[in-house]
């Protein structure tokens, strides 16, 4: 085999892509990371900020415990890049019996299954925890040490401790044609051809399309674009990051007081065009309710709203896995909750790329799931 | 509040190109909704005309130019448009929904046609000192004397442009004491000045009226010409002005007020926000939308009349809404090359002048970027010019990415008060042209908005 032969490309800078090529580099491997725009330039860095276990997918826990046991000693990974992951504690609460009845049923499945992170919890200790809560609940789950971290600087460190790693990251590197002759792929780019025996593909919404091009699995991903809106600053009264059980809102206050709310409200995205569409009106349910939980909060004036591009799979899990073709990885297809598992996802590809065991099954993320 | 659901043609603003697209589009019989912010019809430029009117002493002191709008207000008052002022206008979709509050709640309507017709905002002039108290724009010091009657004697005027001048002259007719005139315009006239001065003369009576406020300036007010750096200095507000005169020599003046000036540009926040094409324009040093000789955008149905599609005055506004909306109403019918020739005979002569006034108080350099490291940019995040250039040499391409180096245009004027400043730091920074560099990409809602609000739009 060439020279090439044992190198790696990493294709797309969020924060699977990021990831990925850290933990490579780490171990030693030669990798370039390339990124059509810039690094956390889509959902990576324009995300909710979310990190947290509650409420995953019970197939997807194993992975999320995973990649919380790297958040918790990220700074020996990444370095002062992360001061900028704030653990507090999630918690998603009911407003009414249909939430309550959820709440305490998935409690009792999350228990049976083994899992002791996420647990529920009656209106007294919410009411204690969260002082300035404007209604009483009907109780909720609650999950210590889940936070929330500044998306585009976590993106940015991973991207950083590649790069001091050895890796080779190249920004404003679309891939036009990605084949496959004599066991080394050549992923022609609007910046010349790169080859590697291994490919990994971490390109978010566009993953398909690089899929579709290296002749691999045809997979159902559609692009949508979850939308945020971010407050003036207020005085400080929420110290957690919030939802609520049954409805979509995901609620938080930074640091220097803003409120930042989305919580899964899709706007339409046009992937191939980088082009995304923000619709506040679809937000005003999720506001309304942020509104009834704290009253305050209907006083904030809105100063922005954005949203990324994002890649979703039609069962909202991702593709986590080696593709039909030889040398080829992907790690894609999030559905908009892929941000606290990247560092997870990255040290699993990883793992994979060198033909080693990760430390969790993926077994629920098979690319070939939808493929009859 | 008696709203519709449903308008063949929504008009958001109400100054002259806004209320002469719904004066002639609720003649030819269409449903129109008129928005505007303000709490009466006029715009920035017949601003309160109604109300000044009606006072027992008409306040004569605002010029004849003034109380020309007094017709159109008239005329836009008797027409059958529905016009809600005290409306903010903070998204335009695509699919031509107009989404608005008023009064604590949140609105939608949907439009067949929409006219955008916001106008211009005042370039920001970044100086050391321009963020102390006591230090405001001429169009806001205009502002108070339209709205309330009331300035401040003793105040320093710096800056250049048609406004500018318009604004000290009608302090002075209103009886104010003018500390000083800071007049940045550089001196002297080069060949393209006399080139285009040539088209000028079919506009002369304006050419002759600006020379008049001039003089007039020059002869009741200490006046200093050709200024550089000019800075402002005080503790907790403005206390002195700091200036070198023409000859070079460093003055200082005491004054409690400042007013700045640099010309005005189109206000494309909306437009932006809306998704319409923009282009640079490199005569007026800002954003222009795209739009043909008719209003209409690069969005079919959506139309930019007035100052926000590129200044050009009031009296081509008026021209600019009249024909946006003949355009909307026989909008099946194509107009024939000769009507288009017609068109643009008839707008010229509405701006023949407006090349040589662009290039006559075009502003260099020196007032578009600070020249000082402490200056502050982005007033919003109380970024400095240094900071801001600090950020940009870690390898920013535009001022997209430097929201998310250093938050500049992160706050809540979304980049009004620094996106040209930025714009043009980095285009000298990289070595490109500012058209390269490009602008804040503007997500909506453009204008204040509470959470309560927006949660008033949820269906129950």
């Amino acid at each position: 085999m060439s020279s090439q032969g044992n190198k790696v490309v990493v294709i797309g800078g969020g924060i699977q892509g990021c990831a990925t090529a850290f933990f490579l580099a780490k171990r030693g491997q030669k990798v370039t990371l390339i990124e059509k725009d810039r690094i956390g330039r889509h959902a990576s860095g324009v995300n909710a900020g979310g990190v947290r276990r509650l409420g995953r997918n019970i197939l997807e826990i194993p992975l999320s415990l995973a990649a919380m046991d790297i958040w918790q000693n990220l700074y020996q990974e990444i370095g002062e890049y992360a001061e900028d992951f704030h653990p507090c504690f999630y918690l998603k609460v009911a407003v009414d019996e249909a939430g309550r009845e959820l709440g305490l049923m998935r409690a009792a499945n999350l228990r049976e299954a083994g899992f002791t992170h996420e647990v529920w919890v009656e209106d007294d200790v919410i009411q204690t925890r969260l002082p300035h809560l404007s209604i009483p609940t009907h109780g909720g789950l609650i999950v210590e040490g889940d936070g929330w971290a500044t998306p585009w600087r976590i993106v940015q460190g991973f991207a950083n401790a590649a790069k001091k790693n050895g890796a080779k990251i190249i920004e404003d590197c679309y891939v036009n044609s990605l084949t496959q002759s004599q066991g080394l792929w050549q992923i022609q780019t609007l910046k010349g051809l790169f080859e590697a025996g291994t490919v990994v593909n971490c390109a978010g919404a566009w993953a398909a399309d690089i899929a579709r091009s290296a002749d691999d699995y045809i997979f159902p991903l559609e692009s949508f674009a979850p939308m945020l809106v971010v407050t003036e600053r207020r005085p400080k009264i929420l110290p957690a990051v919030m939802g609520v059980l049954s409805h979509t809102l995901s609620l938080k206050q930074l640091e220097n007081g803003q409120f930042v709310i989305g919580g899964g409200v899709r706007s339409k995205a046009n992937h191939l065009i980088n082009q995304s569409d923000v619709s506040l009106q679809k937000l005003s349910s999720s506001i309304k309710l942020a509104a009834k939980l704290f009253s305050e909060i209907g006083n904030a004036q809105v100063i922005r709203c954005w949203s990324g591009i994002e890649g979703y799979m039609p069962d909202e899990l991702p593709i986590i896995g080696r593709g039909r073709r030889n040398g080829l990885f992907h790690g894609f297809g999030f559905s908009a909750h892929g941000f606290q598992l990247g560092p997870g996802v990255g040290e699993a590809l990883a793992d994979l790329v060198m033909g080693q065991q990760p430390r969790v099954s993926l077994e629920a993320f098979r690319p070939d799931r939808f493929i009859n | 509040m008696n709203l519709n659901h449903h308008y063949d043609l929504a008009v958001i603003g109400a100054g002259p190109a806004g209320m002469a697209a719904a004066i002639e589009a609720s003649r030819n019989n269409m449903k129109v909704l008129v928005l505007d912010d303000q709490t009466a019809a006029g715009g920035q430029v017949y601003r309160q005309i109604d109300r000044n009117y009606h006072k027992n002493d008409k306040l004569f002191f605002l010029g004849e130019d003034y109380w020309l709008g007094k017709k159109q207000v008239e005329d836009f008052k008797h027409s059958s448009a529905e016009f809600f002022p005290e409306s903010r206008v903070w998204q335009i979709t695509q699919d031509k929904h107009v989404f608005f509050s008023r009064k604590g709640r949140a609105y939608q309507v949907e439009a067949n046609f929409i006219l955008i017709s916001t106008g211009a905002t005042e370039r920001p002039m970044p100086i050391l000192g321009w963020t102390l108290p006591g230090v405001m724009s001429v169009g806001g010091a205009q502002t108070l004397l339209k709205s309330n009657n009331s300035g401040a004697d003793g105040a320093v005027f710096a800056g250049s442009g048609p406004l500018f001048y318009l604004t000290i002259w009608q302090y002075l007719n209103a009886g104010f004491k003018v500390g000083a005139v800071i007049d940045t315009a550089p001196g002297r006239l080069s060949w393209s000045h006399y080139l285009w001065a040539l088209p000028a003369l079919l506009q002369l009576n304006l050419l002759l009226k600006g020379l008049r406020w001039r003089s007039h300036i020059r002869k009741n007010t200490k006046y200093f010409s050709e200024v550089r750096s000019v800075s402002i200095s005080g503790q907790s507000t403005a206390e002195s002005v700091s200036f070198l005169d023409k000859y070079g020599e460093k003055k200082k003046l005491y004054a409690s007020h400042v007013f700045l000036h640099q010309g005005v540009v189109p206000n494309v926040n909306l437009t932006m926000a809306t998704g319409l094409k923009h282009y640079w324009c490199p005569r007026q040093l800002c954003w222009h939308p795209e739009t043909n000789i008719y209003g209409e955008s690069s969005l079919k149905g959506i139309y930019v009349a007035g100052d926000g599609s590129g200044i050009a005055g009031a009296s081509a506004a008026i021209l600019a809404g009249k024909t946006a909306a003949k355009h909307i109403v026989q909008y099946s019918r194509r107009p024939s090359i000769f009507i288009t020739f017609l068109s643009k005979l008839k707008r010229y002569k509405h701006v023949a002048a407006r090349p040589f006034l662009d290039i006559l108080f075009c502003p260099p350099k020196e007032w578009r970027v600070p020249f000082e490291d402490e200056t502050i940019v982005c007033r919003c995040e109380a970024l400095k010019k240094a900071d801001i250039s600090s950020a940009i040499s870690l390898g920013v391409a535009g001022p997209n990415q430097l929201k998310s180096f250093c938050r500049a245009g992160m706050g809540r004027c979304q980049g009004r008060m620094c996106g040209l400043t930025i714009q043009k730091m980095i285009a000298e920074y990289n070595n490109i042209s500012e058209k390269d560099a490009g602008y804040y990409r503007l997500r909506p809602p453009i204008r204040p908005l509470t959470l309560g609000e927006l949660a008033s739009l949820a269906e129950d």
